[in-house]
């Protein structure tokens, strides 16, 4: 009841890309949101800022896609652009051990400031180079699924898994949106500053991340 | 909101976002849900009460703002010395299409101290932004992304060292509609903006890919990467300066241009010096002209016959008797 019109809501996510220099995040949102790869006529002017606009089983859902400088310099500004974020996009390039081990770390920040309110989607990226490939699938989705999230596999010059990925983000942070909703529609009875972040009480931690975001010290 | 004055600014945000929280909440039981006219209103609600508001609100005394923003900007002056390439920026100036954008840019992101609302303070940012991307694309023929956005951001917020920087950005946090800041394209670009602020403040060697002796020398004013890379340099480009550097090049048509200015300059003292003679001497020759022409002809002055009618002796017989009473008989 308190969450009037939730029928005809429009759910707003934010979610954050990150990953190293060239993993390619850029070619995978703009396959995503442009579906074009290293086009000479790309018009787009900018790949930095992308929104997408979905309808997922009656619900239309606004999606806007920030992307993170990857650079190590700008490390430390992680949490100005995360910061109120539903999701993250996690891109490590399936060659390159170190961009994964970059994932690592993020992933440890991310839990560490956000909590478990954040879906997080470890992606890797590149599949059309599966014979270069030097971090192996299994250790990947272990990974992933020991820090409560989601592994895909995509390839932006091929097209593949990107539009699963995306899908499956939204379908789980609209998840999450509703059952922010239930809490408050128990806890509080008017919405009184949903919009600015507001903490909701931490579930139970699902999963021991592996990396010890935990460390209470 | 006049008699909450004493309140501080965190308060004052409270209040703000607290009224456009209710506001907003009940616009959308009465548009029923129609979340763009609700928009648009509240858009105008923020134009009206954050104009009206500004003049208390904004960098107000309760906080440190003003401080932060000196800091800032002085932190910025000391970064003068930080070059394209150091940060590796993908934008190449010499494409005269792209050193415009640069300017716009600039331009843009000065002009937003002048706005009082903050909605207007982010479309300045935005605006500056898109300059920077169309920069970008006309480099590098592609997109830009992140990597290439937040360096040039962080140089065109170094070279254009905005007045009350911090000021507007806690400006905008604490009294922008929300729903502007936190997902729409226009966050974003503020979210950048706060990055390269941030960047900015925390810079060091490692950030720039100097060493730490390089970087205190830059700091300290005692050498500049424009000129040389090390003192070594400075014999070798004194030898063919034109040839070896641009930059010296310039320097020397500088000196040139100055020592004829000075020279030019002596001229012009020379020229005031005998003025100044002649002046002094001007009102002697005068005088003397004067003294040669009194005595070639000297004065004078006839004496003249004083008439005084009623003085006494004077022609008294060639008047007639004076007439005297007569008396007749009758």
């Amino acid at each position: 009841m308190a969450a009037g019109g939730t029928g005809g809501k429009t759910y707003s996510f934010k979610v954050v890309l990150l990953g190293e220099g060239c993993v390619g995040k850029t070619s995978l949102v703009l396959r995503y949101c442009e579906n074009k790869f290293n086009d000479k006529h790309i018009t787009t002017l900018q790949a930095s800022f992308l929104t997408k606009k979905l309808n997922i089983t009656g619900k239309r859902v606004n999606l806007a896609i920030w992307d993170t400088a990857g650079q190590e310099r700008f490390h430390a500004l992680g949490p100005i652009y995360y910061r109120d974020s539903n999701g993250a996009v996690l891109v490590y390039d399936v060659t390159d051990e170190d961009s994964f081990q970059k994932v690592k770390n993020w992933v440890k920040e991310l839990r560490k400031m956000l909590g478990n309110d954040i879906c997080l989607c470890i992606v890797g990226n590149k599949i059309d180079l599966d014979k270069d490939r030097h971090v192996s699938v299994e250790e990947a989705e272990s990974y992933a699924e020991s820090v409560g999230a989601k592994h895909y596999h995509t390839s932006a010059k091929l097209n593949k898994g990107i539009e699963e990925l995306f899908l499956d983000l939204c379908k789980r942070m609209m998840e999450t949106a509703q059952a922010e909703e239930r809490l408050k529609g128990n806890g509080a009875s008017q919405s009184a500053s949903s919009r600015r972040g507001v903490q909701i009480v931490d579930d139970e931690p699902q999963a021991t991340p592996a990396g010890g975001c935990c460390s209470s010290g | 909101m006049s008699n909450k004055k004493d309140l501080g600014a965190d308060e004052l945000s409270e209040c703000v976002q607290d009224f456009y929280q209710n506001l907003a909440d009940r616009l959308m039981g009465h548009f029923k849900g129609s979340s763009e006219s609700v928009e648009q209103v509240m858009d105008q609600v923020e134009k009206y009460i954050m104009t009206r508001l500004y003049k208390s609100v904004f960098c107000p005394e309760t906080t440190d703002d003003e401080k932060k923003d000196l800091a800032t900007q002085s932190r910025i002056r000391a970064l003068h010395w930080v070059t394209i390439q150091m940060l590796c920026v993908s934008m190449d100036e010499e494409i005269p299409e792209v050193s415009e954008n640069v300017v716009k840019a600039i331009t843009d992101i000065i002009e937003m101290d002048s706005k009082r609302v903050p909605r207007d303070k982010l479309r300045c940012i935005t605006h500056c932004s898109k300059q920077i991307f169309s920069a970008i694309r006309t480099t590098k023929n592609e997109p830009a992304s992140a990597d290439d956005f937040l360096p040039a951001l962080i140089y065109i917020v170094l070279k254009a060292n905005p007045p009350r920087l911090q000021s507007n950005i806690q400006y905008i946090t604490r009294f922008c509609n929300p729903s502007r800041l936190m997902s729409g394209e226009d966050g974003y670009y503020f979210t950048n903006l706060c990055c390269a602020v941030a960047f900015i403040e925390k810079l060091d060697a490692q950030s720039l890919n100097l060493s730490p002796e390089e970087f205190e020398r830059y700091m300290s004013g005692q050498a500049s990467p424009r000129c040389s890379s090390s003192e070594g340099d400075w014999a070798r480009a004194d030898q063919a300066p034109a040839a070896t550097n641009p930059f010296l090049a310039q320097l020397n048509h500088n000196l040139e241009v100055l020592s004829g200015l000075s020279s030019r300059q002596e001229s012009l003292m020379e020229a005031a010096h005998s003025l100044q003679a002649d002046l002094l001497s001007w009102p002697q020759s005068v005088q003397r002209e004067v003294n040669g022409i009194l005595e070639k002809y000297p004065l004078e002055v006839p004496s003249r016959t004083v008439s005084a009618i009623d003085a006494n002796n004077v022609d008294n017989d060639n008047l007639p008797p004076p007439l005297t009473p007569q008396v007749f008989a009758g």
